[in-house]
């Protein structure tokens, strides 16, 4: 870690008005500056910043600041949202971390984090150690030639699933903008992440009122039960009538680039019996255009069972 | 119930370790490791570094600290940094920043540019095995290559092809890391030309004499202080490169300094386990008799071929009744960091493969795993003369299997909602060793008594196990034993090491008793003394004689003599030509396999094992659940994963998994207890590290027994169980 300059805003105007790094939980900033991938000059805590609160009134909004455990721990939250919480990090981390912060996390490919390799996310035309290295971990879906990194969120994952929306400030005002249209897929470019702007900031998480997002649910497999990143993870919604899947929310995690929607499943549920072999069927096209790496061909596999899996638990409320 | 009497101040914070140790005017020093596995260090460019706020001094092989390798019987040579210009691999320590904050120098650290000539690297075991050399000789001596064959038969090879029912296969294992909670660190203070080290090590005495030989010093100029470990599992035998180069770096700034390790340089500025290949051939009879046994074995070491990791004569040189036999061990020199002993080194790994051969040669045959161990069962080692002391491992699997529920087991797989469920079971046996010990009685004068000895207490409980003992041997109450470790001044003995402490300082604990009383009642019968003359004898912490009796504090105060002082040694000696020794145990496992997604997890487990006498009841549980848990962590979580370059992929917390809370169901362990006086008059055996032998076998046995796969690698992981 290297020396730095801190400050607190208090309001939102001030902390736009300031250049620097916004600090919320520290869970994912605090980790990298100790590892020297992130060095700001500027640290600008935004804890005292007004952002917080649960709004249920209509649909879900997060202020910025919510902590993921109050919010994991919130009864109107919809399932899929607070499992994907609960079974993210660790108590300790989820009373520390934001849900906006939450939703910047910084990838956990192990060459991202370690100053010492090469890295395009890291260091601009470095060159990608993953591409040829220690990939078991790392996306089969919208990757590039220049990064393959996941995207390490658990409730992203739920989030774009559930059609959630972003509020952002900026010093000329406000703006809202899609989930699934904030992440941006690495390309050439992969140090840019989403479509926040510089000096811009999360300021609330929306996710649209539909009540059958209360028949939702999060599926982690992981290499331990507790405290460990997705190999693959599922976020899935049914709107079942007279046994008819009428609508569908599918998304996956630790498999794409970004938290990884997947319409073409949605499509293949739509009008479908809610049955073993419907959902076989289309989990079966989740991982077209796929492209494996040395390590995480498995992933190909797993992708497919894993959103198998978290639909029969949705339908029949089966094992855990 | 005994509670182990470093558990409050453990638990409170109250425990001060190595690093926890503070001096006025103490310095900070910071490792720079390299970046390439193979080479030569060109150039250093330590001016930015230097200049840097706060920095006293940068060290590299160009402008070094004057450091000698020390040689023990124990350990052989230990290597010292910043002696050459040599990278022999990623991570190694090239550079020692001090300077007056620990930030300083960590900043400074990262300035330190290092310019390298780099040479083809070999990083990988299964790459380098066409390299292999036939391995050294071990610790006991024993020749690399070991053959038993019946009268009149050729090779094993004959044997194997004139056996009925034959098992082939070939077994690996990961390259793990000890990861002690506790990283290597040391706090280095020179006074008058003698140098204090603290510093978290399994005998402090022996790093003591590794520091004076390393900095030219007569052996009684360097004090090792221990009291508390964090952690050792082998991993802190050798004296550490932060204990080196403080004490090195102390005597040349002329300011204390402390040193440590950040948890990702633990994984390379120290030493491991070596990842390891077996090729293992079993024959046998239809009825299960093993008529022959074959089990060469592949470890990595360093360029320097510090540590060979015995898998083959850590297990099959032993552990079944087989009229032929042939080992074999060779290691492969490899670009990695240097391996070293961790629990259970041979064992460990080796019993992964033969337990698993087992389990196959079982399935082959039809029959009950349990029922073909005990049919193996030996009475002594294949070759030797010399019975098992004491062996009670049938009784282990009588009694695991009636606990565990063994016999609904049932043939094919069961299912509880959607997961496949399986039984697993394996043989553990390790060694039953004692070291020379030496420990130190004083009885003083404020009724109180002494137990002493040097060496180290890493969480085993040798602390509580002096004060019992002691107690014991001096029929006095343990709350007026006095237990101290973790000091060279103090008389040598209780390494942790090898499972020995309790069976080798216990025994000479009761020596040293016998001796303290003996002295106690001549004292008492003394020209002058309160029993002048008289025949006196002692119990109950009281000396008796014509009807009186006295305490015997009250006896020194009546002399006027503060205390009375002995010691006593005791050595391993003849009982080694009439019996051989080990402990022995039966892991269980159960384990679940998703349907779907293929994580397996542990559900249940059971270790029954015959130790000998247990000495504390609840810190033995404690060692051997922990050594079974040690044993699900190599099965389905640890392991390094090794990158061409030779840089570990994950080693840091994040990414090299041990188990959680989550991972870990409820631990039962039992013990069959039958006190082995034939091996040490207390009849311990040591128990520290056989509670994670066979585990990982067992597992991976479950998870055959669950899902038909058999899986002949660990850490075993969701692909491996994917089938498609």
């Amino acid at each position: 870690m290297r020396p730095f300059e801190l400050t607190a805003p208090t309001t939102v105007d001030d902390a736009l008005a300031t250049p620097g790094t916004f600090l919320a939980g520290g869970t994912t900033l605090v980790d990298l500056m100790k590892l020297n991938v992130l060095t700001p000059e500027h640290v600008l805590d935004i804890n005292q910043v007004p952002l917080q609160g649960i709004d249920t009134s209509d649909g879900l909004r997060f202020g910025a600041l919510e902590r993921m455990s109050a919010i994991a721990a919130h009864p109107q939250v919809y399932p899929a949202i607070s499992r994907a919480l609960l079974l993210s990090a660790s108590q300790q981390i989820r009373n520390m971390a934001s849900i906006g912060g939450n939703l910047l996390q910084r990838t956990r490919c192990s060459y991202f984090r370690d100053v010492a390799t090469p890295c395009n996310k890291r260091e601009p035309g470095s060159g990608c150690s993953a591409l040829d290295g220690a990939n078991r971990m790392h996306a089969i879906l919208g990757t590039s030639d220049s990064c393959v990194a996941t995207h390490a969120s658990d409730v992203a994952v739920a989030l774009v699933a559930l059609d959630a929306r972003l509020l952002l400030a900026n010093a000329e005002g406000t703006r809202e903008v899609a989930l699934r249209d904030f992440y941006q897929l690495p390309g050439d470019t992969p140090a840019l992440e989403n479509d926040l702007r510089p000096g811009e900031l999360i300021t609330d998480v929306v996710v649209p009122r539909r009540d059958w997002a209360a028949n939702s649910t999060y599926v982690k497999v992981r290499d331990r039960q507790s405290y460990e990143f997705a190999l693959c993870s599922a976020a899935v919604a049914l709107d079942v009538r007279d046994g008819v899947i009428a609508d569908a929310r599918v998304a996956a995690g630790g498999v794409g680039t970004v938290p990884w929607h997947l319409p073409a499943v949605e499509d293949a549920l739509r009008g479908a019996p809610a049955t073993q072999a419907s959902f076989e069927a289309a989990a079966a096209v989740a991982a077209d255009g796929a492209r494996p790496l040395r390590d995480n061909a498995f992933k190909v596999s797993l992708l497919k069972r894993t959103i198998v899996r978290a639909l029969l638990e949705l339908t029949e409320g089966s094992s855990r | 119930m005994i509670t182990r009497l470093d558990a409050p101040l453990k638990v409170t914070g109250e425990a001060k370790y190595g690093a926890d140790h503070s001096f006025t005017g103490m310095v900070y020093g910071y490792l720079v490791l390299s970046t390439i596995a193979h080479g030569e260090i060109e150039a250093m460019d330590a001016t930015a570094a230097k200049s840097a706020p706060g920095v006293l001094e940068v060290y590299t092989p160009f402008d070094s600290l004057a450091l000698r390798p020390p040689s023990l019987p124990v350990f052989g040579e230990t290597w010292v940094p910043l002696q050459d210009k040599e990278v022999t691999y990623y991570g190694q320590p090239v550079a020692f920043v001090v300077a007056e904050t620990f930030e300083q120098a960590r900043d400074a650290a990262a300035l330190v540019a290092v310019a390298y000539r780099e040479r083809p690297a070999l990083t990988s075991l299964a790459e380098g095995l066409d390299t292999a050399e036939v391995a050294p000789p071990g610790f006991d001596g024993s020749p690399p290559e070991i053959e038993v064959l019946e009268d009149g038969v050729e090779s094993i090879e004959a044997a194997l092809a004139a056996s009925p029912v034959v098992v082939e296969a070939t077994y690996s294992t990961a390259t793990q890391n000890h990861a002690a909670m506790e990283p290597h660190s040391a706090v280095a203070v020179w006074d008058d030309g003698k140098l204090t080290v603290y510093s978290g090590n399994q005998a402090s005495n022996m790093q003591a004499a590794e520091l004076a030989i390393a900095l030219d010093l007569a052996p009684d100029a360097v004090h090792a202080i221990n009291p508390f470990v964090g952690g050792a599992f082998g991993g802190k035998g050798r004296t550490s490169t932060p204990a080196f180069l403080a004490a090195a770096a102390a005597r040349a700034l002329g300011r204390p300094v402390k040193a440590a390790l950040t948890r990702e340089q633990v994984f390379t500025a120290t030493a491991g386990r070596a990842a390891t290949v077996q090729k293992l051939a079993l024959g046998a009879e239809p009825d299960g008799t093993l008529i022959a046994l074959r089990h060469d074995s592949w470890c990595h070491t360093d360029v320097a071929r510090s540590f060979v990791e015995p898998t083959s004569h850590g297990t099959s040189r032993e552990w079944y009744a087989t009229k032929n036999l042939s080992i074999t061990q060779k290691v492969v020199p490899l670009n990695l960091p240097p391996t070293t002993f961790m629990r259970a080194p041979g064992e460990a790994p080796g019993s992964f493969a033969l337990e698993s051969a087992i389990d196959e040669l079982a399935v082959k045959l039809g029959m009950d795993p349990i029922e073909l161990r005990v049919r193996n069962n030996s009475t002594a080692p294949p070759g030797h003369d010399l019975q098992w002391s004491s062996k009670h491992l049938d009784e282990c699997f009588r009694i695991g299997a009636d606990r565990f529920g063994w016999a609904h087991r049932p043939p094919g797989t069961r299912t509880d909602g959607d997961w496949l469920v399986g039984m697993g079971v394996a043989t553990a046996v390790f060694p039953a060793l004692r070291f020379p010990a030496t420990v130190g009685i004083t009885l003083r004068a404020d009724e109180t008594a002494v137990v002493a000895t040097s060496g180290a207490d890493p969480g085993t409980g040798l602390l509580t196990v002096l004060s019992l003992v002691g107690a014991e041997s001096l029929d006095i109450p343990a709350d007026r034993i006095v237990p101290r470790l973790g000091d060279s001044t103090l008389p040598p003995g209780g390494m942790s090491g090898g499972s020995t402490a309790t069976a080798s300082a216990g025994t000479a604990i009761m020596l040293a008793a016998t001796k303290a009383i003996d002295e106690l009642v001549a004292l008492a019968a003394d020209p002058g003394a309160p029993f002048e003359g008289a025949e006196v004898t002692y119990a109950d912490g009281r000396v008796f004689a014509d009807g009186r009796s006295m305490t015997f504090g009250e006896l020194l105060r009546a002399v006027g003599r503060e205390s009375l002082e002995v010691t006593g040694t005791s050595a391993p000696g003849e009982e080694m030509t009439k019996h051989s020794f080990a402990s022995w145990g039966a892991q269980f496992v159960e384990v679940r396999v998703h349907k779907w997604t293929r994580e397996a997890r542990v559900s249940r487990m059971l270790g029954v094992f015959d130790a000998g006498r247990i000495i504390n009841d609840k810190a033995a549980r404690s060692q051997l659940m922990g050594g079974m848990i040690w044993g699900i962590s190599a099965a389905l979580h640890e392991g390094l994963e090794v990158e061409a370059n030779g840089r570990f992929a994950n080693g840091d917390f994040a990414s090299y998994l041990l188990p959680v809370n989550a991972d870990i169901p409820e631990v039962d362990v039992h013990f069959v207890e039958y006190p082995d006086t034939l091996h040490n008059a207390v009849g311990a055996r040591g128990l520290g590290e056989i509670g994670t032998v066979g585990m990982a076998a067992a597992v991976a046995n479950a998870v055959h027994n669950a899902t038909g796969i058999r899986v002949r690698h660990i850490p075993i992981t969701i692909e491996d169980l994917l089938e498609d």
